[in-house]
């Protein structure tokens, strides 16, 4: 795993990535920084971390793009996959050098509460929450965009969906009022989504009466409970979008309520990304 | 010592490798040899662990490849067909990152282990070089060094010498038969002089089959025994055939011209014996004058070939595709490739066509062009 951090770390200190993902997100702190705390002279430097948040979208998948198309379009991953080395410490070699990458700006934005303490009175812990909330959010981001980038070779393709997913995660909550009128929405997009599964587990066993049947039974299920009780529908539904919302705990740090579930939402989706990149290496030998 | 126990690795539908087995013994230089597409990769890309077998085993000095992975990679060194090279590193941070993914501690023993391989595959000069920047022939000598580090047991190259130079193939060449003096060494090609000159066992695959399995010279003796005469003659078809058919230990005679009374035919005969000067007899005794007689030997690419293509045939079809019982070499041949079509004996003219095909028409054509031909198909791949 340390030969795989130190590698990855380097090379991407070797290119352009990395400095550019730094030289970006530092930039962008110290400009709303510069703007809201030393000009404006605010105490509040989490909200120049929060106005910054929507730089995360466009620069972290640049930076987790390439962790695994690009071994498989080289050929690299025969090399790490034939080694005396288990799959976890191949993922976890890589998160964490990507992860060391995007401290750098972060540990750099640590500086700044310092200097406004020098001219005024500053609430350190709301302040540090508030960076440690970004990190999280980062690091949750750049876990779903390597676990993107395990499933492709291209690195463009690996930027736009992970771009494009954090985009929904980002947008989840103007999303979810345009559903929250109306149970039979709620319905039609269960449909949908059971029939997505219901091909996807039919090809996957190559069996078109199973898919059939899933189908069947799951629009019985969801045919009864639009019918019974319409608001468990709606309800779950919106739990269901609520966590899909990766930046609403960070907002929640930002605006002074350190919460530790919120710590432990970052942490299970840091997990459960990871685990599912672990996975997908795992299930291409198997193809 | 590595076991393959009867691996399958289906694709879909389409099967790469088709139920192989075989054990590769300490000590010795392997080679797999098959045309494209045989499944070559295929099953060194399992025996290393990067993909897993749909059904069979694997074992390496005893530990199974699926179920102690770390103990079997350890006994590895694998350079795939295209070297796994990080473009961006110099050769010496490269040869440190992979010394250091394979577990060589302490930094010490790492240095000396990069200073070992990089002395033996001949890199001393190249050490602060990016990657990106070298030759075809010195990034398989990379890819070389690296399998090295570690100093594991076995071995595995595929087709290390694909895109290369005649000099440079030389030197990997000479490098593979040093390496087999102290490691096993596993190499997969489909030039079979490369083969032939390097490997103390040869495992020939053909569509996912193991078609053939000995040493060099045993294979060569075995398939290549077998001489053909061709020639030409003035005196009518029948005349000729006649005269031809006469002479004792002559199969297989087939018509390649005509035109007006000179009749050009081949003809095979049994190792070692040379019955051109019987035929010339035979053929003088019948009133027909020769006008050309020369006897070709079969090389070992039309050998491969035949194996390769009989492999083919046989697979689709019931017939044995020899049946007279004097091709002893490609009837062994055959039934090492298709068990279940085994060579059934004395069946008579009706599947002399059959034999014609699968047998005679690889020789009849001019060696150089075969070898060419051959060689036109790697240097396109």
């Amino acid at each position: 795993m340390k030969a795989i951090f130190k590698r990855e770390l380097k090379s991407y200190f070797t290119g352009m990535i990395g400095y550019v993902v730094v030289a970006a997100i530092f930039a962008f702190i110290s400009l709303y920084y510069t703007a809201n705390n030393l000009v404006y002279a605010s105490p509040d430097f989490a909200t120049a971390l929060y106005s910054t948040s929507l730089v995360m979208l466009f620069v972290l998948p640049a930076l987790s793009m390439r962790s695994f198309a690009d071994e498989r379009r080289n050929k690299t991953d025969q090399l790490l996959l034939t080694s005396p080395v288990g799959i976890p410490s191949i993922v976890l070699g890589k998160y964490f050098a990507q992860l060391a990458v995007f401290a750098v700006p972060v540990l750099a934005a640590c500086v700044m509460p310092l200097i406004l303490s020098l001219f005024g009175t500053v609430s350190f812990i709301s302040c540090y929450a508030a960076l440690l909330g970004y990190f999280l959010v980062g690091a949750a981001c750049i876990a779903v965009g390597t676990f993107i980038s395990a499933l492709t070779e291209n690195q463009i393709i690996s930027y736009l969906a992970t771009f494009g997913a954090l985009l929904v995660c980002y947008m989840i909550n103007s999303i979810q009022t345009l559903f929250t009128s109306g149970n039979t929405l709620a319905f039609i997009v269960f449909c949908v989504i059971l029939a997505v599964a219901a091909v996807l587990i039919g090809l996957l066993c190559k069996n078109v009466t199973v898919g059939s049947a899933v189908f069947c039974v799951g629009a019985v299920v969801l045919v009864l409970l639009f019918k019974l009780r319409p608001a468990w529908l709606l309800n779950a539904f919106n739990q269901a979008l609520d966590a899909l919302a990766l930046f609403d705990p960070f907002i929640e740090f930002v605006s002074g309520m350190f919460t530790f579930s919120g710590v432990i939402y970052y942490l299970s989706v840091i997990a459960l990304f990871l685990f599912l990149t672990g996975q997908a290496l795992e299930r291409r030998r198997w193809n | 010592m590595i076991e393959v126990n009867h691996l399958t690795k289906r694709y879909g539908n389409h099967c790469a490798v088709d139920d192989i087995s075989f054990t590769v013994e300490d000590g010795c230089i392997y080679g797999l040899l098959g045309p494209n597409g045989a499944g070559k990769s295929t099953t060194m890309n399992v025996i290393t662990g990067y993909l897993s077998a749909t059904s069979g085993t694997v074992r390496i000095d005893g530990h199974d490849i699926v179920e102690e992975p770390r103990e079997a990679k350890s006994c590895i060194g694998y350079l795939p067909e295209q070297p796994p090279l990080y473009t961006d590193m110099t050769v010496r941070e490269y040869l440190m990152f992979v010394a250091e993914l394979k577990g060589v501690r302490p930094k010490a023993a790492r240095l000396e282990s990069i200073e070992r391989a990089s002395g033996r595959t001949g890199l001393e000069n190249m050490q602060q070089r990016l990657i990106r920047n070298l030759s075809k022939g010195y990034r398989q000598r990379v890819g070389i060094a690296a399998t090295l580090l570690g100093d594991p047991k076995v071995i595995i190259l595929d087709e290390p010498t694909v895109g290369l130079d005649p000099a440079q193939m030389i030197e990997i060449r000479s490098l593979i038969h040093d390496l087999g003096k102290t490691h096993t060494v596993i190499l997969s090609s489909h030039i079979l002089s490369e083969v032939q000159a390097v490997c103390d066992q040869v495992l020939i695959i053909a569509h996912g089959k193991l078609v053939a399995q000995g040493t060099p010279e045993e294979l060569a003796g075995r398939l290549a025994a077998r001489g053909v005469i061709a020639a030409t003659a003035l005196g009518g078809r029948d005349a000729v055939l006649a005269a031809v058919q006469g002479v004792a230990g002559l199969t297989n005679v087939q018509i390649t011209a005509e035109k007006g009374d000179e009749v050009s035919f081949t003809a095979s005969s049994e190792a070692g014996s040379d019955l051109r000067a019987a035929l010339s007899k035979a053929l003088a005794d019948a009133g027909c004058p020769v006008l050309s007689l020369t006897s070709q030997s079969m090389s070992l690419e039309d050998v491969f070939l035949q194996l390769t293509e009989a492999a083919d045939e046989a697979a689709p079809a019931t017939e044995a595709p020899e049946n007279t019982g004097n091709g002893t070499a490609s009837a062994a041949a055959c039934s090492e490739a298709a068990p279940a079509a085994g060579p059934t004996p004395a069946d008579g003219d009706e599947s002399a066509p059959v034999s014609e095909d699968a047998a005679g028409n690889a020789p009849t054509a001019e060696d150089g062009n075969v070898s060419q031909a051959a060689d036109d198909g790697k240097e396109g791949e």
